[in-house]
């Protein structure tokens, strides 16, 4: 983990109120692991006075391999998909080319872990399960399982077709996408749960893992459904941050133990946690 | 590597030529009986147990880390969602989640004993015989070199708080704890009282070697659209630059009204904020939530200063309570 400061080479809306940010940052990207994340800091404001966390989406090399630039194969770039929903990404999105900012990462402990690979290589498949900008988390996880030939396919929901961003990123590594939406406009009608239990009840035979991002509600019901169904399932939780370095103890949440369970730190602990760890009951 | 931030550093910290360079400004202080290599500390709770920062900066340039509240047994803290930004600010409500007195020992201190920077553990409880026997658990342990008593603390239902907003309390578990503490003691004060001065004299009175202040403000946030409390403790303690001022004038009532030293905090974020409270009267200072959005804070801190010092040439002990009033004003009294 490293605290740097970053500049930024391009900042691409997409729909919806979507951002792809790319920052340089040769020192932290060859560290990023799948599923970690930086805690972004946009200094200057003293309405925003906190880092705001964010997913890495992927990172790259500084110039496409061939074009005989570029030092070795190590990435140079950080890319961060992000949604305005308030003030802080709202500053975000106007950030411009050469613009610096500063960047804690990367951070947390990924999907990738040993313990969690282990999971992904007795499955069959791995599903991905992205609700809204949960898709962030997963583009990694879903390279780098690509990469060690995992089957795997992606079930993404979000509320209309504008929030489906970055579909296109996962067609290399994932064998089929199914996608809903809350409006109806794109894909199957309603949460992304529901073909997802499909799915589940169509391949009883079949072992699967389950990795799973977006908003509370639904990563409760994966997690149930995981569960039902006898399926590892592996959650990218998010919560409020106050700095991302495990010291102000902001973003834990209540995880089983002994007695009324115990407390485990997002940024710290995970943000990757196992469903069946987490106490789902609280919210 | 890093860029000056702009809630950074002091107007002063421009290049010094030689001769003020071979100034000593005179950072190391002496508080009460303990030796600080420069007079700049990081708060409790926004520090951890200094471990976590170790990769951020150089832990030896600070003059102490005062760690995260401990408590004789471990508490496990509120439910989520615990923190809140707010402006200039933030709302928390961790609840003191701590890993308990023995597991500091085992697991912590051997850590922070390697340091240059002092170690002040943070104390606290929920009743007199509670603070008691945390220190005398600590008291067990190679390496602490003074107790800060948490008496303020706004987020435990049956904690602190009391203790600090009632003068017999206070002064009742300072002598206890004062009774049985191997190491200097000093007193972390409430903000959230009338007259602080009260509190700072009983603290005095009841033998502590020293007061820090303040802790966090109770504060609170609503959701409008859902009318539901932001935190789920519903109210918080505000921290970060939306405190300074009122921290800063209650350093200034405090250090008029005792005699053993005082260290200020609240919302300091660069060595000009640094200077408002040793002006004031502060002895020395902490820096708490900007740790979290700059963890360089407390090091760009002890720089500032020192280039202050150098620029002035004068002794960081002479800038000490060297407010100038308007001379019509009398230096103790205090006009809301
Ligand atoms: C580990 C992690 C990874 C994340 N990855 C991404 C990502 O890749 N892309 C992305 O767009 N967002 C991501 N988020 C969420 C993102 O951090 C918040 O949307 C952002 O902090 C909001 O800042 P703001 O100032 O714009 O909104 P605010 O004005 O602070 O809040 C607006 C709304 O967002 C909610 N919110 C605020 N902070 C968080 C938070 N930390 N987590 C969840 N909700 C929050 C608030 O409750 C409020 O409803 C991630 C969060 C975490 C914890
Ligand atoms: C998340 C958080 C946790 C804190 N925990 C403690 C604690 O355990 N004990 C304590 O005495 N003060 C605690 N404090 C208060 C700080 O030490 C400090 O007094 C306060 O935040 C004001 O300083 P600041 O504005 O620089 O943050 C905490 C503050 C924050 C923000
Ligand atoms: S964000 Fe501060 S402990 Fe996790």
């Amino acid at each position: 983990m490293l605290d740097e400061t970053v500049a930024v080479i391009e900042n691409r809306p997409l729909t919806g109120g979507h951002f792809l940010l790319s920052l340089r940052s040769p020192h932290q990207a060859p560290l990023v692991r799948p599923g970690q994340f930086a805690m972004l800091r946009l200094p200057g404001h003293s309405d925003v006075l906190l880092r705001r966390p964010m997913s890495i989406y992927d990172v790259k090399l500084a110039h496409p391999q061939g074009s005989g630039k570029g030092k070795g194969n190590l990435p140079e770039i950080i890319q961060l998909l992000y949604k305005i929903v308030g003030r802080g990404t709202q500053l975000m999105a106007e950030l411009r080319p050469g613009d610096q900012t500063e960047m804690l990462a990367p951070l947390g402990h990924g999907f990738f872990e040993e313990k969690y690979l282990e999971a992904a290589r007795q499955a069959d498949e791995v599903l991905h399960v992205a609700g809204g900008i949960g898709i962030a988390a997963l583009l990694m996880p879903a390279k780098s399982l690509a990469r060690a030939g995992i089957r795997q396919r992606l079930f993404f929901g979000a509320r209309g077709v504008q929030e489906l961003v970055g579909t296109e990123d996962f067609v290399p590594f994932v064998g089929e996408t199914i996608l809903s939406t809350e409006d109806g406009s794109c894909g199957t009608p309603g949460y992304i749960t529901r073909p997802l239990e499909a799915h589940l009840e169509n391949h009883r035979h079949q072992r699967f893992l389950l990795l799973a991002c977006g908003p509370w509600a639904m990563l409760e019901a994966t997690a149930e459904m995981a569960c039902r169904h006898g399926c590892p399932c592996l959650v990218s939780m998010e919560n409020r941050m106050g700095c991302g370095l495990g010291v102000c103890l902001g973003c834990s949440i209540r995880v089983r133990g002994e007695g009324h369970g115990s407390y485990e730190r997002v940024c710290t602990e995970g943000p990757v946690f196992w469903a069946k760890h987490v106490m789902w009951e609280r919210k | 590597m890093k860029n000056q931030s702009s809630i950074g550093l002091a107007r002063n910290q421009s290049r010094e030529p030689e001769t003020e360079a071979a100034f000593s400004p005179g950072l190391e202080i002496d508080l009460a009986g303990i030796h600080f290599q420069n007079p700049v500390l990081t708060a409790s709770g926004t520090f951890g147990y200094g471990q976590e920062f170790a990769r951020l900066i150089d832990l030896n340039k600070l003059g102490g880390i005062v760690v995260k509240g401990i408590s004789a047994e471990p508490m496990p803290g509120n439910p989520a969602p615990r923190i809140y930004e707010t402006e200039a600010g933030m709302l928390n409500a961790i609840g003191l989640q701590n890993v308990g007195a023995r597991k500091f020992l085992e697991e912590k201190l051997p850590f922070l004993r390697t340091l240059k920077a002092r170690c002040l553990v943070n104390v606290f409880g929920y009743s007199t015989e509670n603070y008691v026997r945390c220190v005398e658990i600590l008291n067990e342990g190679e390496g602490i070199d003074a107790y800060e008593l948490n008496i303020s603390c706004p987020n435990t239902r049956c904690g602190g708080m009391v203790y600090g907003s009632d003068p017999k309390l206070t002064e009742e578990v300072v002598a206890a704890s004062k009774r049985v503490s191997r190491c200097p003691l000093f007193v972390k004060l409430s903000p959230n009282v009338t007259d602080i001065t009260v509190f700072a004299r009983a603290a005095e009175a009841a033998g502590a070697d020293g007061l820090t202040l303040v802790n966090t403000f109770v504060g609170m946030a609503i959701d409008v659209e859902t009318h539901t409390p932001r935190i789920s403790n519903v109210t918080g303690g505000l921290s970060g630059p939306a405190i300074k001022p009122v921290a800063v004038r209650m350093v200034y009532q405090v250090c008029r009204a005792v005699k053993i030293p005082v260290i200020g905090i609240g919302g300091i974020a660069s060595a000009e904020d640094a200077l408002e409270f040793v002006i004031a009267g502060a002895r020395a200072v902490q820096v708490g939530t900007a740790n979290f959005y700059a963890p360089e804070t407390s090091i760009r801190v002890v720089e500032g200063l020192r280039a202050y010092c150098q620029h002035h040439r004068t002794h960081f002990s002479s800038l000490v309570g060297s407010l100038r009033l308007p001379e019509d004003q009398p230096p103790a009294s205090i006009e809301y």
